[in-house]
């Protein structure tokens, strides 16, 4: 929520994705990159250069890559082509480099992907455990942190089978922050849940970017785009279209796939 | 003002009041007649087929308690149940009996404390229920070794299975009060002691001196023990990245399924020099049919929980690898506990195929195991031409039966604890 920098003069600013917002410190950068599945080009030239503390709201029809650009960040994916650089470390086929940038990245799924296995207090403090090798009491001191945070602490002994959709994915949020990650990137966190869970979860989002963390959200949430994001970006068949301020994005789209999708969906 | 009502439309088609439904006849006579006769043609299935299961069940009865000459059991109880093991080291089976019996005692109690504490399970319930509950759960094995006890003519089996309560009854007492992360322990603890009890059952006879049930037992635990390991890496290999690691398990899991057990028995049993270099000591033969039984039965157990792991969405790999888990964290923490946990009941049918096809061991390789003692009991002096394989024969089959409804039952337990299916 650091941008003072973006001015309202989103015109000149925001032609540019690579431009970015906030303190102009980089902490994601996105460099011509490819992915293709098979014949199929899911990103074609992708450059995005995101800001530390900045929170960035993806949106853009199904099959744009909006999914696929931020599991290429984290690696779910693995780029064909192009650089990304996370924190300084670049994505490469270097194992150790992949670890470091899952270490600093959480990720929130569209369908929570809970371990079911595990309570809901194992499922946040495992990483810690295993990754950061915490002692079990400081890991679950810092798991009841974290479940504070999302406000359900009161279900940590619980498995993830016996809670609603909206407790899930706020368990889901808690596991990746308990990781302390300097990024959070989110696929359709709200796609899956009943309509009256969803702002359970943009809630603890919101507060999310209040505290300063540097987030990507895929979603199709206009109204959080409107109220949280930094930057819009707008992806249509594997390509940037439009980048902006929300206020530039939503009232004056430059781009006609844009104004296309706008209408359609407001 | 005077309202006036409604015209009532009366006599138009008049619905008379629904007749009070008859109350259900429910005495035995009643139920007789609902279930049972309700027709003639039921009746005549009925009368029928009434006649069939009580003829044969007059017939299995007598047998069971009048014309069987069980005597040839009785005779060779020892036999059947543990070959020639030398008498005056019985001992020796009581306390590794009694071994198990704490172990699984340890374990129970463990299980049972971290419900209590979980607050799936009450703390203390009276006495009477629990004997009641321990019988409803094991109720083939604790009949079968009534039955079994009346068969004895000594005091000893009854002082051994004394012992074993005892030590399970302890070791119940004990594991309440185990410390939370003492499972992997109590596991060690089984592998190793099964160990030193192989190492303490085998010093007064050898590898070769076993026998009877104990045998069987004894092929099915070594196996089971040894293929699991070897067929979860195997399933792990058939899904590896790297493509030599994949053709050698997919090679060999076709491989040891594309052949039958029997021949392969027997291969270990005439062939197995051929593959051992001639300065190394060619091992006994039940160490061989051990390695048969574990590379045969690893192949199934490693296509068993390939399915199970196929069957986990591919986000639980996504959500460990994302939150910085390596590989082997997410195949061990993550994958594997899921993946086994839905394949348990496959899983349990293996293991039991494989207890049952223990005999086949004997078969090949001539060893005395229960089936076999049944023939060698038939040729004694005192049965010789009496035809009574029809008493032996049923015995070695209620033994097995034993043991196979035991786990059976035990694994269907364990999927209703774990809460396979339910999710």
């Amino acid at each position: 929520m650091t941008n003072e920098a973006t001015t309202n003069d989103a015109d000149a600013v925001f032609a540019d994705a690579t431009q970015v917002a906030g303190s102009g410190e980089v902490m994601i950068e996105l460099r011509d990159v490819v992915k293709r599945f098979g014949n199929f080009t899911a990103l074609s030239g992708i450059n995005l250069s995101i800001a530390r503390k900045e929170v960035v709201v993806v949106i853009g029809p199904s099959g744009s890559g909006k999914s696929t650009m931020i599991r290429c960040i984290n690696r779910l994916e693995e780029h064909d082509e192009g650089r990304i650089v996370v924190d300084g470390v670049e994505l490469s086929r270097d194992v150790r480099n992949i670890q470091e940038v899952r270490r600093e990245t959480g990720m929130v799924f569209q369908q929570f992907n809970l371990f079911p296995h595990l309570s809901v207090l194992d499922n946040v403090t495992l990483a810690p455990r295993q990754v950061r090798h915490l002692r079990k009491r400081d890991a679950e001191e810092l798991g009841m942190a974290m479940l504070e945070q999302v406000r359900i602490p009161e279900q940590a002994t619980k498995y993830p089978g016996q809670l609603s959709g909206g407790q899930q994915q706020r368990v889901a949020i808690a596991r990746a922050l308990a990781m302390k990650p300097k990024v959070m990137l989110f696929d359709e966190p709200t796609s899956a849940l009943d309509p009256e869970m969803i702002n359970e979860v943009l809630d603890s989002m919101k507060d999310l970017a209040r505290e300063g963390m540097t987030m990507i959200v895929v979603t199709h949430e206009m109204g959080f785009a409107r109220e949280v994001a930094d930057r819009v970006v707008f992806m249509a068949e594997g390509q940037i279209v439009e980048v902006g301020t929300p206020e530039h994005f939503f009232t004056a789209p430059r781009e006609d796939r844009t104004k296309l999708f706008l209408s359609q969906i407001l | 003002m005077t309202l006036t009502n409604p015209p009532v439309l009366t006599d138009v088609n008049p619905v008379p009041p629904p007749e009070p439904l008859a109350e259900p006849a429910s005495g035995p006579l009643d139920w007789l007649r609902r279930n049972l006769f309700r027709s003639p043609a039921d009746a005549v299935v009925t009368v029928v087929s009434g006649a069939v299961v009580g003829y044969i069940l007059y017939r299995l009865g007598r047998y069971v308690l009048v014309t069987g000459r069980w005597e040839i059991v009785r005779a060779n109880l020892k036999l059947f149940m543990v070959g020639r093991y030398p008498t005056d080291e019985l001992w020796r089976i009581a306390v590794v009996l009694a071994a198990v019996g704490l172990l699984a005692g340890l374990i129970a109690g463990f299980i049972h404390q971290r419900h209590v504490v979980a607050g799936t399970e009450p703390a203390r319930q009276p006495l009477g229920r629990r004997l009641l509950t321990v019988f409803a759960r094991l109720w083939p094995l604790i009949l079968g070794t009534a039955l079994l006890l009346s068969l004895t003519s000594t005091i000893g089996p009854t002082v051994m299975v004394t012992a074993v309560v005892v030590a399970a009854v302890v070791g119940r007492l004990l594991g309440v009060r185990l410390p939370k992360g003492s499972l992997a322990l109590l596991v060690l603890a089984g592998v190793f002691g099964f160990g030193v009890a192989v190492w303490f059952l085998t010093r007064p006879v050898g590898w070769d001196g076993w026998g009877g049930m104990m045998l069987n037992v004894f092929l099915a635990v070594a196996g089971i023990t040894l293929c699991f390991p070897l067929g979860v890496l195997l399933a792990l290999g058939r899904r590896s990245k790297l493509p030599l690691v994949r053709a050698v398990s997919v090679g060999y899991i076709e491989l040891f399924r594309g052949v039958p057990l029997y021949v392969l028995l027997l291969l270990g049993f005439l062939a197995l020099g051929f593959f051992i270099p001639t300065w190394l000591e060619a091992p006994g033969l039940v160490v061989r049919a051990v390695v048969v039984f574990t590379l045969f039965t690893a192949a199934y157990v490693a296509e068993i929980v390939r399915g199970g792991l196929q069957s986990l969405p591919k986000g639980q790999t996504e959500a460990a690898q994302a939150l910085g888990l390596s590989t082997v964290r997410t195949t061990f923490l993550i994958v594997l506990p899921q993946a086994l946990r839905n394949v348990i009941p496959a899983l349990v049918g293996q293991f039991i195929s494989l207890f049952k096809d223990t005999v086949l061991a004997a078969a090949a390789m001539g060893f005395l195991d229960a089936s076999n003692v049944s023939g060698l009991a038939n040729a004694q002096d005192a049965f010789r031409g009496q035809r009574l394989a029809a008493e032996t024969l049923p015995f070695v089959m209620l033994l097995f039966w034993i043991g196979c409804i035991t786990m059976s039952r035990e694994s269907q337990r364990l999927e209703r604890k774990l809460g396979v299916g339910t999710r």
